[in-house]
């Protein structure tokens, strides 16, 4: 049994025993939902309903109600489906990259996270579909045997990479969320009264009994999932910018794309993170497990990422006036930009992801659940422009002046994304209720290295020495 | 485990560092701890229990070399072999030339293969699967409690155990007629 | 199951028991394993079926119900019962014919499929009009116009012709009777045998007038001529042998006389030693001024004084009396520039005016005999009879009618309720005449006022022969049996003058007994043009035959009055002046219910479905007027209150042109329709509702509304090239004195290059890849002479008809949704230079160069799909639907398409067309495009050409289905496809010879050639996308 030096401060509060960790994970599932709760729910049920509403409006009418056109043939759709994605990578990103090394306060909120991960990816992984002319021979986009013989897919393009990158990406991901579910479902299961909970989470659990064996081949695979989804979580958002990067147009045309799209990725993951655990703790009263330190370490990983997507910026602002090429001068980066028609959406992007980010480096304020959670949205908002900003200003404004064109939304449009949002929520919002939303099993094993308690018995035994 | 012809003693413990300890001094008194419940993984447990290593990452290696070999089969087969096309000018003459547009896809299916198949493997392994019933002997293993399972040759006197997992720091010592009744 | 009757479909089954097994055995290779069970008699009647019988039935059913859902829908089809031999399926069939409604004139050859009329393509043989302008490309799709009228109608409700012919026959012998005129009101009639028609038609009756009325008038220009040569006519023109053009308002590249120029005056325009200097004196921003070496801003209320200095200039030069004149035009210096280059050429020299003003002809005509010009460039012994009309005459005609002398009135072609709305109440002294009828396609303006209307032929289900000019002769024949009941002109004045026979025989017997000596009929008809070098006895019809009123004027002639008058004009002009012009599209409106010409985008404005007040910025900025984008890009505009006299048209959009004159404004006509159909109703504003009177100009109060908000449909946002090398430009001393490219990189046609290792290297060499072979088999490529292109659109209609290009209507072309795979880009040359980029802020900078120059040069550039052999459209889509093909064309296999638009974003040159709706079937969204929307005028569509389903990608094919035709035909005959073998549609309809397509593996080929010249690159070349096609430098005279 290690100990941990006791400087680093615990990350878990309070006189907690095994017990109390077991008790207060499995409270929500044991108690009846709060009047909040289902206020928020329902308002994301409708919206998601809207949404739905607004998808079949789409399928049966044709993309035309959407306010695209000849020269800007994505907008909203693409920009979702990246904003989705990218925060989709906080969560593999916590439990394997700070598993592989061996960050312990990740354990409290890997769970939460991961789910997120998932979730947001079912949203993202919608509008590559639903952005079809025609979605109903979506599945020509897989290798399939047909009708036609030598008729295969391009696996030239990066659409098709992405195809590849999120189906893996999301299949992966929800295999290893639920291997580590299993204990915990287990730990339910035998504390369950009502005998249909008891069943399903004895269906859900496979029958997990903590067998030592079992338990050691549960860590190696943990830890090689892990390893096997740290490549993988950078390789999808390097493999989504390059559906940019590979291309021809002039601001998508850039080399820098995949480490930025990667850090940009992290970045709006973290403050999505942060924004769903600050509601977390305080509605399922958790704050002995997600504390000041959590949101404190996380808003440090804000402030880096932040920090590489404002160099990337930067890069991007100099190389489109250095490079001379006047087919640069309106990219989404330049000075064209700042002073265009699509100015607004320029300085929003600079002041939600460049500047806001700075208070982070106040101590007072990455630690204020208030002002991280401000910010965690405003930043969210910010990772939304900037995907707007790359896909439309880039192409409203391409080589032949005679084909600019410029982009407003419909209702269906926006209706769309607020349907993703609450079709999010209400996954999250019932995940909330039913699933431990903390690795308790995980957590017990750093109770007493990192446990308020432990940690001062741990230092009066020193001191009696 | 629990059979007529061995006896099984388990013993609860309250505390996993007690329980490690326990372990150790059951084994080297000779006696052969058959099996060990526990809330989360103990760290050195299977030293302890003299567990062999898992071999779970190297199927994973061969299981993620199987992907990387089907994506490039796969490449190779549809777009050079089939039916090679001038799509943009690429060269789909020799699959070598046409590589650099498919290590996406191959990467992708290594990741997807190893994955899988390791979780697939592990679940087989420990025989585990969806409404498999309930293996723990006692349910407060998966809340706070640890469950060591001790089988004693017949030349082993059973009490001598008990005596010795009482003071080894147990809470609770039984034999397995009532665990199984 | 059990039933055993027999069906038949259609008699000659019925009359032809075999046909049926016949029929079957075409359908299937091998019969439908249906027999085994269903023939099995006692399985089927003694009901006992058992669970296999059951499960078999399952089977065949589930199995023949997949396959009826199958996605390509089955329409049914009626077979010929007796098959014309000359139809063979598949094959297209050419007839030679000829088309004139009283404006327009053109002699064509016309595609048939299955004896559907689909394409207009050019006469080739012919030596006048032998090309099809933008309006005539599109003239095939008004055949199935639905809202034609159908029958004859009296009233509102239709008869037969048999009661219509006994009823106008009665009311005009009545009014005879009564002593009143029989009038017959037309446009120009250049048909010899129409000629004799009316004539006899016109015996019948003691008080008979034959009034004729151009759309637009021509009337003091005729009268001029008529003063000058004593004969009333316009003379011919000769555009190819001048090498010195002026032109004084005169779209002569768009609508002016009727004769059509543009190919002759392209020969001209080739660069070299005697390529022609052409200057543009003008107000509005005309085609023609957009394609000249120098364009000047000149007031039409100026025109004359500046003519009349242009005749001083020479005059001095020749040593002859000058004309003394009051005041100076504001373009005095570039006149006596302008002077000095017509002397310069001599009779090589062409001086041309436009309006309608006789002063101004009268100093043209002397311009052009001072020079030597006449017998030149100016043919007055080959006289023009497209234009006509005789305003002089309508107005008494009007004055008669209102005084009650008129009994009765036979209108064709002339439509003065509409085009002369603003000049004299004609409706209201229709409502007079007892007996009014219209021979007309439509029940358009004038004729909702008449009692009868005949129901008028389409020109492709009509006979007649044409008189153009002297020693032109051509033929129309039909191409279709009439879609409706409808009966031609020259057949109702026969049947109502009781002339027996067809007007078919009548023509071929005039032809044969008076023309063809030599020829045969059968000859000239295949031909469709006759050109006689005598005029010749058969059909020497004079139009002077027409009444023309005493229009001429003793002193006509005089100069010194016409010095004054000009003069005393010039003086007076001092408020605003409005300029009516025609639209490339539209023109004057004959053939505006068709909604490829109301989409075809203004050459200059490139705004469609609309017309609208083109206004100065100066003006703009004065009035306190704009345009503005939405957020979404579309365009704005405030609007004005227009008033001339009492005549007012309101709210009338406002378009900021540059190059429009300050104190001009510009109006097209043709728009503004009633009682001509779903598409033209409604559109824009009629122009000619304001008392112009017979110029094309007046002055005009405008009342602005800077409030008011008019969406526009224009596909087009952005002015300028932003700097960018998209149209390359250089002057024609360059072009010969100095090197295309040089070593130090100043060439005036440098191709972009590469720094690589092995040095300075081309595009196309600076690639990672081993390349696929393009030598060998065909390698098609296009070449573009931008020097070449006027910018007219025909090429754009002909695309949209030959390759079933949807139109979407005004909502979707302002949401930049229009479909064109052929687009005319327009740019105009901004006032940024070098030296004002150093001292203005990089937002300053694009700002400015956004701008258009006030007085900007115009540029054309035709854009189709570039079919890029490193195609980026192709790499990026994820199912393969866009691949390249061996002979270097981009492909796009529409059934794999799944819509993902990529290849829309990545292309460059944003060439490709999304389906963003289901643009056929779906009446509710796109019923104006009645050429996919309605049975009638899906039979325009080409059979050898997919209609697109929704939400799949499209784009130019380079007329794939015309390569495939050239190559078969090359196979049958066991020949390598020769040269010119395979045109594609926009190149056959480009008269001036702008666009060449072809084999660049053909080393004889003429793209080859063109390939290898200096003047060629590459549309945005640095992108290193390789494209097939390649486009020519434009080369201008400037002085």
């Amino acid at each position: 049994m290690h100990y941990e030096a006791p400087i680093r401060r615990p990350l878990i509060t309070g006189d907690k025993s095994y017990e109390d960790i077991t008790r207060d994970v499995s409270r929500p599932i044991e108690t009846n939902a709060p009047r909040s709760w289902w206020i928020v729910f329902s308002i994301a049920l409708l919206a998601f309903l809207w949404g739905i509403g607004c998808i079949l409006y789409t399928i049966g009418d044709g993309i035309g109600v959407w306010g695209l056109n000849k020269t800007i043939g994505w907008a909203w759709d693409i920009t979702n489906f990246v904003w989705w994605v990218g925060i989709g990578h906080a969560g593999t990103l916590i439990s394997a990259i700070l598993l592989l090394f061996r960050q312990k306060w990740r354990m409290s909120i890997n769970r939460s996270a991961e789910a997120m991960t998932i979730f947001s990816v079912i949203q993202a992984a919608l509008f590559p579909l639903i952005h079809m002319g025609r979605p109903w021979l979506a599945y020509f986009v897989f290798p399939l045997p047909n009708q036609f013989g030598s008729l295969w897919v391009n696996f030239n393009s990066p659409l098709l990479w992405d195809v590849f990158a999120i189906s893996t990406y999301f299949s992966v991901s929800l295999v290893f969320w639920y291997v580590g579910l299993i204990p915990d479902f287990s730990m339910l299961r035998d504390r369950a009264k009502n005998p249909v909970q008891k069943h399903i989470y004895r269906i859900l659990s496979f029958g997990w009994a903590g067998r030592a064996k079992h338990w050691q081949r549960f860590e190696e695979v943990s830890l090689v999932l892990a390893g096997l989804a740290t490549p993988l979580v950078l390789s999808v958002h390097t493999i989504v910018s390059m559906d940019f990067a590979t291309s021809v147009i002039p601001g998508w045309h850039s080399t820098i794309f995949p480490p930025y799209f990667v850090a940009g990725a992290i970045f709006s993951g973290f403050a999505m993170v942060l924004t769903l655990l600050i509601i977390t703790r305080k509605v399922l009263h958790l704050e002995s497990y997600i504390t000041r330190e959590h949101v404190e370490l996380m808003n440090i990983v804000i402030i880096l990422t932040g920090g590489i997507v404002a160099v990337a910026y930067i890069t991007e602002f100099f190389i489109a006036w250095y490079s001379g090429s006047n087919y640069e001068d309106f990219v989404y980066m330049s000075w064209g930009a700042a002073t265009g028609p699509y100015a607004w959406a320029f300085w929003a992007l600079i002041i939600c992801n460049i500047i806001t980010p700075l208070f982070l480096w106040f101590r007072k304020v990455r630690r204020n659940f208030l002002a991280s959670f401000i910010i965690s949205i405003v930043i969210n908002i910010g990772m939304w422009f900037e995907r707007f900003d790359i896909i439309v200003m880039d192409l409203s404004r391409d080589y032949l002046p005679s084909s600019w064109a410029m982009f407003s939304p419909t209702f269906v449009d926006i209706g769309i994304f607020v349907g993703t949002i609450g079709f999010f929520f209400v996954l999250f919002l019932l995940y909330a209720r039913s699933f431990p939303v903390i690795a308790q099993a995980e957590l017990k094993t750093i109770l007493k290295s990192s446990g308020e308690n432990y940690k001062k018995l741990q230092a009066k035994e020193e001191h009696g020495h | 485990m629990a059979t007529d012809q061995a006896p099984v003693v388990k013993a609860l413990y309250d505390d996993d560092d007690v329980l490690l300890r326990g372990v150790k001094e059951v084994r080297e008194k000779g006696y052969n701890v058959s099996e060990v419940y526990s809330p989360f993984p103990v760290h050195g447990l299977d030293e302890a229990m003299g567990l062999k290593e898992t071999r779970m990452a190297i199927t994973a290696f061969f299981y993620g070399l199987v992907g990387l070999t089907f994506a490039s089969l796969m490449t190779y087969g549809m777009l050079i072999v089939d039916w090679p096309m001038n799509i943009g000018g690429k060269p789909s003459f020799t699959w070598g030339e046409n590589m650099p547009a498919f290590v996406p896809v191959m990467f992708e299916l290594t990741v997807f293969f190893a994955a899988h198949l390791m979780v697939w493997t592990f679940f087989i392994r420990n025989g585990l699967y969806p409404g498999k019933k309930t293996a723990n002997p006692d349910p407060r293993t998966t809340d706070n409690m640890f469950l060591m399972e001790v089988t004693p040759e017949d030349t082993q006197s059973s009490d001598e155990l008990l005596a010795l997992l009482r003071e080894s720091g147990a809470v609770e010592v039984s034999q397995n007629k009532e665990a199984d009744a | 199951m059990a039933d055993k009757k027999q069906y038949w479909r259609g008699i000659a089954e019925l009359e032809n028991p075999g046909l049926k097994e016949q029929l079957g055995k075409n359908e299937f290779r091998d019969p439908l394993p249906t027999d085994e069970f269903l023939s099995d008699e006692n399985a089927l009647h003694n009901g006992q079926t058992s669970r296999r019988d059951f499960l078999k039935y399952m089977g065949f059913t589930t199995a023949a119900a997949t396959l009826a859902a199958c996605e390509s829908p089955v329409y049914e089809s009626v077979p010929y019962v007796v098959a014309p031999e000359e139809v063979i399926p598949g094959l297209a069939n050419y007839y030679a014919t000829s088309y004139f409604d009283g404006h327009d004139y053109a002699s064509l050859l016309i595609k048939t499929r299955e004896g559907r009329p689909i394409k207009v393509e050019n006469n080739k043989m012919a030596k006048l009009n032998g090309s099809a302008n933008a309006r005539l490309q599109g003239s095939v799709l008004n055949l199935y116009d639905s809202s034609r009228l159908q029958a004859p109608r009296k009233g509102s409700e239709s008869i037969d012709w048999e009661t219509l012919d006994a009823q106008v026959i009665d009311g005009l012998q009545k009014a005879d009777a009564a002593g009143k005129q029989v009038v017959l009101l037309t446009g120009s009639v250049i048909s010899p045998s129409a000629q004799k028609v009316i004539r006899k038609f016109g015996k019948q009756f003691k008080q008979f007038r034959h009034v004729v009325v151009d759309p637009l008038s021509y009337s003091e220009k005729l009268r001029a001529w008529q003063e000058a040569t004593g004969k009333r006519a316009l003379p011919l023109y000769h555009f190819d042998k001048a090498r010195a053009i002026v032109s004084f308002g005169a779209d002569f590249l768009g609508d002016w006389v009727g004769q059509s120029v543009s190919s002759d005056y392209a020969k001209t325009r080739v660069p070299g030693k005697d390529m022609s200097r052409h200057l543009q004196f003008e107000a509005n921003l005309s085609l023609t001024g957009s394609n000249a070496d120098q364009r000047y801003k000149l007031k039409a209320s100026e025109t004359g004084l500046a003519l009349a200095e242009l005749y001083n200039a020479i005059a001095q030069a020749k040593g002859r009396p000058t004309l003394n004149l009051k005041g100076k035009s504001s373009q005095y210096q570039a006149v006596q520039k302008a002077g000095k280059e017509l002397l310069k050429a001599g009779a090589k020299a062409l001086v041309v005016a436009g309006g309608n003003n006789a002063d101004w002809e009268h100093l043209v005509i002397a311009i052009n005999k001072m020079l030597g010009a006449e017998g030149n460039t100016v043919n007055v012994e080959q006289r023009c009879f497209l234009r006509q009309g005789s305003d002089q005459a309508l107005e008494n005609l009007t004055a008669d009618m209102k005084a009650g002398k008129v009994g009765g009135i036979v209108l064709h072609n002339a439509n003065p309720a509409y085009h002369r709305a603003g000049n004299l109440a004609f409706k209201e002294a229709l409502q007079k005449v007892n007996t009014r009828v219209a021979i007309t396609p439509k029940a358009n303006e004038t004729a909702q006022a008449c009692d009868f209307l005949a129901a008028e032929s389409h020109y492709l289900e009509s006979w007649n022969d044409f008189k153009p000019a002297d020693g032109h002769y051509s033929l129309q024949q039909p191409t279709i049996q009439r879609v409706y009941d409808t009966r031609q002109f020259e057949e109702c004045l026969m049947r109502w003058a009781g002339m027996v026979g067809s007007y078919r025989e009548m023509i071929q017997n005039s032809w044969q007994e008076g023309m063809l000596r030599d020829r045969s009929w059968k000859e000239v008809l295949h031909d469709g043009v006759f050109a006689a070098a005598t005029p010749l006895a058969g059909a020497t019809q004079e139009p002077a035959e027409q009444e023309t009123a005493q229009e001429a004027q003793s002193d006509g002639a005089n100069l010194d009055r016409v010095a004054a008058s000009v003069s005393k004009m010039a003086q007076n002009a001092s408020g605003m002046e409005l300029n009516l012009y025609q639209k490339a599209g539209v023109g004057a409106g004959m053939l505006a219910n068709n909604p490829w010409l109301q989409e075809l985008p203004d050459p200059i404005t490139r705004t469609t479905w609309d017309n609208y007040v083109a206004l100065s910025a100066a003006d703009a900025k004065e009035l306190g007027l704009r345009n503005w984008n939405e957020s979404d890009g579309a365009l704005n505009g405030n609007a004005v209150n227009l008033t001339i006299g009492k005549t007012k048209l309101k709210e009338v959009p406002v378009i900021v042109q540059p190059g429009q004159t300050p104190g001009t404004i510009g109006l097209a006509i043709g728009y503004g329709r009633k009682g001509l159909g779903k598409v033209a109703d409604g559109v824009g504003l009629n122009a000619q509702q304001l008392s112009v009177g017979r110029a094309h100009f007046a002055e005009v109060e405008v009342e602005p509304l800077p409030e008011y908000k008019h969406p526009f449909a224009s596909i087009q946002h952005g002015y300028t090239m932003m700097g960018r090398e998209i149209v390359k430009e250089t002057d024609l001393s360059t072009f010969l004195n100095k090197p295309a490219h040089t070593a130090a990189g100043d060439g005036w046609n440098e191709l972009p290059e590469f720094g690589t290792y092995k040095g300075e290297q081309a595009p196309d060499k600076t690639t990672l890849w081993s390349s696929f072979d393009h030598e060998t088999g065909h390698m098609w490529n296009m070449s573009i002479d931008l020097n070449m292109c006027t910018g007219c659109g025909a090429c754009v209609v002909a695309c949209q008809s030959e390759n079933n290009v949807p139109a979407v209507g005004k909502e979707e072309v302002r949401n930049f949704r229009d479909m064109h795979w052929l687009r005319i880009d327009r740019y105009y040359s901004s006032e940024v230079t070098e030296e004002m980029a150093e001292d203005l802020s990089t937002a300053e900078l694009y700002d400015q160069m956004e701008k258009a120059a006030d007085s900007p040069s115009v540029y054309f550039q035709p854009v189709m799909c570039q079919h890029c052999n490193h195609a980026p459209c192709e790499t990026v889509c994820p199912v393969a639907a866009t691949t390249h093909s061996s002979e270097g064309l981009n492909h796009m296999a529409y059934n794999r398409c799944i819509g993902t638009r990529y290849c829309a974003n990545n292309c460059p040159y944003k060439v490709r067309r999304f389906n963003w709706f289901e643009y056929h079937n779906n009446q509710e969204r796109f019923d104006v495009n009645y050429s996919m929307n309605e049975d009638m005028g899906k039979m325009v569509l080409n059979p050898d050409v997919t209609v697109r389903s929704r939400g799949v990608m499209e784009k130019c094919s380079m007329c794939i289905q015309r390569i495939q035709l050239g190559k078969l035909e090359a196979k049958k005959n066991g020949v390598p496809v020769k040269d010119g073998q395979v045109q594609t549609a926009c190149q056959s309809a480009c008269d001036t010879g702008a666009i060449v397509f072809g084999d660049v593996n053909d080393k004889e080929s003429k793209v080859f050639q063109l390939k290898g010249d200096d003047r060629m690159y590459h549309l945005l070349g640095e992108v290193g996308t390789q494209p097939s096609v390649f486009y020519q430098v434009k080369v201008t005279n400037k002085a």
